[in-house]
């Protein structure tokens, strides 16, 4: 401070100052002096150093790179500015530049083994293989005399990462010699054998390799892949049935206790042959009577073959009317048990609701029976009631979280979100004066509640605004009701918060893509090269993580029709703009009397302490306004799932939806394609879903007067190579073609 | 969908903390799971259900994983996990290297089926051969009945002490403690059988 009264324009105090804002949590202020800090000392390289730990500390990394390399570029004597530089490219994914960075820092410490290992990741991350083998080697044999008990372990991972960068560069031949020559380097004693085993299949010496295999089930004969392996190994499904029939005895002979052995010839043996009825009866009804819950589950897969299905289904009915009551009564419970899941999965509610009345009646205490019931009762849509059923096993077991957690999922599809928070948090903690868990879910990541309330959220803004509607459409006064007023508020107060639950996924996965950030030095220093590197690989595809396209075609949906209906208001305010400002004055009265339910609102709903925009209503108010525009942010949202998740429908169902509206028509097209490859593989099929896209497309680039023509071509192009039936003068008889 | 037992991967870690914060009332940020791959990768297993080719049935769509949060890939849904690691405090009094269990779980659904055990024979395994872990600690629930059964009984952990209080709602812990050696180790040894593949068997051949 004293330095900037004296010259205001000082620009490394400026610097400093904004830092100091930042860390002191004075956001605003801290961005002006950073600005003007850069202004007047752009080739400063104090300035620029200070920008980088600046931007850094904002989670924007792009900036954070490009000043960092400034500072260095303008002089900076401090070389270890390279590692921080490093850090960060690797963390944007600037592969090109992080090998300079690396090879800089390693001339600058190359005493430092990790100084070495992080050369080769950048060396290989650049694909260049020979140049990574050759610095993990050169620094093995550096240290080879010197290595001490504690560097050990990182001695044993190096080695097999440069084994598998030898592996991945295409010389397995190679990979397999240093890694026999590397043997007693290695702790990791199933690293090295699931590597020889691999490799010894490729080299086509699958003799060996089946034994190397052989050893790993010695080690995990639970391991379901290595008996595939093995399997493939011995060429068994080119073998009589009888053959590889026998050495699955075998195995199950060895490993008894173990499910693969058993549950493989299952998958194979074909349906009508007298060895599968056999054997599905051996592995079912062993289950059965020792009680294992999970019986129906572990064989449902076998369903999608409708023999299997209907030879299982004969075995357990016929047991259950002659062996089971003449067995422990739980045996007879399970087997009910089951019987209900798989008229569940036959749609037969019926008869699913017989077997599950008759095993409570019987066992009336037994938690999992109840939970069963209330899945049935939620398939049959009866959500209400599956959710009292689940409240009754969890009353059952007070102590077991997992019966708590399926009863607060049931409140949620039943719309109780308020309940369901509260009967989770029996199980949250719960900081000072909160009136429930909600905070600690959000700390927690607990995704699943986050999701299924932002769904249930999604539910009741929907229904209250087909309510509104409808007394909209009856009321034909000039003034809004009060019934009105309040309608309107709670249809805006779930929209806001069914988006900001949305968004509270999006920025945990953003935070999960982050938090690697520690690791990019880290696991150098540790030696864990090898997984450090699928960790890389894994969050460039966190967009692929199941529930996340779920989520987010939740939050585009909301997106879409907010903007659909500012589109249509704003047509039909061209000729009556008094309509929109009618209430204003009930309404503010209203709000002003709800203050105090607002305020017990906000404290079941905030996901921090003091949020600043609780109910997301500010958000909210945000999109309607001019110079937001929605459809940007929901393509924001879109392209990272079709770079991360193209094999996922949803992926390229919520993509077309957002293309076509933004007018991208031969992206529509695209993901039009990308559904059909997913969908219809062999394409053996006509989907109507498929048709009645293309349909839309179709219309909407026809209808668009601003599209280009040749855009019109390419379109018309494309689909009449994909859909060659497509006719537009007979769009019924189109659809009517598309019937599956 | 039979079960498998495999070692932890990156790619786990959401449904591993799926699983705990569906189980558990001891839970973690992601990061904290992330820590233990990427400093332990050795030490944490998991079990999972899957899905393999039926002989002579076409699937006739690209297979979709379940929306849901257990799941990891296409018919892979984590079922239960052990979460290990080495002790690491620079503090502490014992310079043994020696391994510690943060946590493990199996959804109530999957349970009798021994996989608890299976996972926890494989990081006991692990531990010992690849960081040298002489001995396992653990904490467990004084009132958890079934853990401390399997861990005394089964696994043959013995009670080191009570920690008064060492869970957030006040309930006591037992301190547990299992001296590793590698030649007890080996999980077929588990499995109760008299034969063993001694790997100079013919597989194929008739017996």
């Amino acid at each position: 401070d004293q330095t900037l009264k004296k010259n205001s324009n000082h620009a490394e105090s400026l610097a400093l100052k904004g830092c100091i804002f930042h860390f002191t949590g004075n956001k605003q202020e801290a961005e002006e002096y950073i600005h003007k800090a850069l202004n007047k000392g752009e080739k400063n390289y104090l300035v620029n150093h200070l920008a980088g730990v600046y931007y850094r500390a904002l989670e924007n990394y792009q900036d954070a790179a490009k000043w960092f390399k400034a500072t260095l570029d303008n002089g900076s004597p401090n070389k270890h500015l390279w590692r921080d530089l490093s850090n960060i490219q690797v963390h944007v994914r600037d592969y090109k530049n992080l090998k300079d960075s690396k090879q800089a820092y390693l001339e600058f410490q190359p005493g430092y083994r990790a100084n070495w290992t992080g050369t080769a990741v950048a060396l290989h991350l650049n694909k260049n293989y020979s140049g990574a083998v050759s610095t993990l080697s050169k620094i093995e044999d550096i240290i080879k005399d010197h290595l001490q008990e504690g560097d050990r372990y990182e001695q044993s991972e190096c080695v097999l990462y440069k084994n598998s960068i030898i592996a991945e560069g295409g010389d397995v031949e190679k990979a397999l010699e240093v890694l026999e020559k590397d043997d007693s380097e290695i702790r990791d004693r199933l690293a090295f054998l699931e590597y020889k085993a691999k490799y010894l299949y490729i080299l086509d010496r699958k003799k060996e390799a089946s034994l190397v295999y052989r050893e790993l089930l010695k080690r995990n004969p639970d391991n379901v892949n290595y008996y595939l392996a093995l399997d493939d190994a011995l060429d068994l499904k080119t073998k009589p049935l009888e053959t590889r029939l026998r050495v699955y005895e075998k195995l199950q002979a060895f490993y008894p206790l173990s499910d693969p052995p058993k549950f493989l010839p299952l998958c194979f043996l074909p349906a009508n042959s007298p060895q599968f009825h056999d054997k599905a009866k051996e592995y079912v009804l062993s289950q059965l009577k020792r009680g294992v819950p999970s019986t129906f589950v572990n064989i449902k897969h076998l369903y999608k073959d409708a023999a299997k299905r209907d030879i299982i289904a004969k075995i357990v009915l016929d047991f259950h009317d002659n062996q089971a009551p003449s067995l422990a009564p739980t045996v007879v419970v399970w087997t009910k048990f089951f019987l209900t899941q798989h008229y569940l999965y036959l749609g037969d509610f019926e008869k699913a609701n017989k077997f599950a009345d008759e095993a409570i009646s019987h066992s009336p205490t037994l938690v999992e029976l109840y939970m069963l019931k209330a899945r049935v009762l939620k398939h049959e849509h009866k959500i209400a009631e599956a959710s009292q059923v689940m409240e009754e096993a969890r009353k059952l077991d007070l102590q077991d979280r997992f019966v708590n957690s399926k009863s607060t999922k049931y409140l949620l599809r039943a719309d109780q979100v308020d309940e369901a928070i509260d009967k989770i948090s029996l199980f949250t903690k719960l900081d000072e004066n909160a009136v429930n868990g909600c905070k600690d879910l959000h700390l927690m990541q607990v995704n699943w509640v986050i999701l299924e309330s932002a769904e249930a959220y999604t539910r009741l803004y929907h229904a209250y605004a087909k309510e509104l509607a409808s007394l909209e459409s009856t009321n034909k006064e000039e003034e809004e009701s009060e019934a009105e007023v309040e309608l309107h508020e709670k249809v805006e107060l779930y929209r806001g918060l069914a988006i900001k639950r949305y968004q509270a996924i999006v920025n945990i996965f953003k935070s999960w893509y982050n938090d690697l950030f520690d690791f990019h030095s880290y696991c150098l220093r540790r030696g864990t090269p090898r997984d450090y590197l699928q960790s890389l690989k894994w969050s460039d595809h966190l967009g692929a993580t199941p529930i996340y396209p779920r989520a987010i075609e939740g939050l585009v949906s909301l997106y879409l029709e907010l903007n659909e209906q500012i589109s249509t208001s704003a047509e039909a305010n061209l000729g009556d703009s008094s309509k929109t400002k009618k209430n204003n004055k009930k309404q503010k009265k209203a709000r002003a009397q709800n203050l105090k339910k607002r305020e017990e609102l906000i404290a079941k709903v905030e996901s921090v302490k003091n949020e600043s925009d609780p109910l997301g209503t500010e958000f909210l108010k945000s999109l309607y306004s001019k110079e937001c525009n929605i459809l940007d942010l929901a393509f924001a949202l879109v392209k990272p799932l079709t770079e991360e998740a193209q094999d996922n429908v949803i992926t390229w169902r919520v993509a077309y939806e957002v293309y076509l509206k933004q007018g991208k028509y031969i992206l529509a097209l695209q993901a039009i394609k990308n559904l059909e490859r997913i969908l219809n593989p062999h394409k053996t099929k006509k989907l109507r879903s498929m048709a009645e896209r293309v349909v839309r497309l179709n219309k909407a680039c026809r209808e668009d007067q601003t599209t280009n023509a040749a855009i019109i071509k390419v379109v018309e192009k494309g689909i009449s190579t994909t859909y060659p039936d497509f006719n537009e003068s007979d769009v019924p008889g189109f659809l009517k073609l598309y019937s599956h | 969908m039979g079960i498998t037992i495999r070692q932890a991967t990156i790619d786990d870690i959401q449904a591993m903390q799926n699983c705990n914060l569906h189980n558990l009332p001891e839970n973690y940020q992601l990061k904290y799971y992330m820590y233990h791959i990427l400093s332990w990768p050795q030490a944490s297993f998991v079990a999972t259900t899957y899905e393999t080719d039926l002989e002579g049935i076409d699937q006739d769509t690209i297979s979709q994983p379940k929306a849901d949060t257990a799941y990891i890939r296409p018919g892979e849904k984590v079922v239960g996990y052990v979460l290990g690691k080495m002790e690491d405090d620079p503090d502490a009094k014992d310079k043994t290297p020696h391994g510690h269990i943060t946590s493990i779980s199996v959804i109530r659904t999957y349970r009798r089926m021994g996989v608890a055990e299976k996972l926890m024979r494989q990081a006991l395994f692990a531990m010992n051969e690849s960081f040298n872990a002489q001995y396992v600690s653990l904490h467990v629930r004084k009132s958890n009945r079934a853990a401390l059964h399997l861990y005394r009984d089964t696994l043959n952990f013995e009670v080191i002490s009570i920690e008064k209080s060492y869970y957030q709602d006040g309930e006591d812990a037992y301190a547990m403690k299992k001296v590793l050696k590698r030649e007890e180790l080996e999980p077929y040894l588990f499995q109760k059988s008299d034969l063993v593949d001694d790997l100079s068997t013919d597989l194929l051949q008739e017996a």
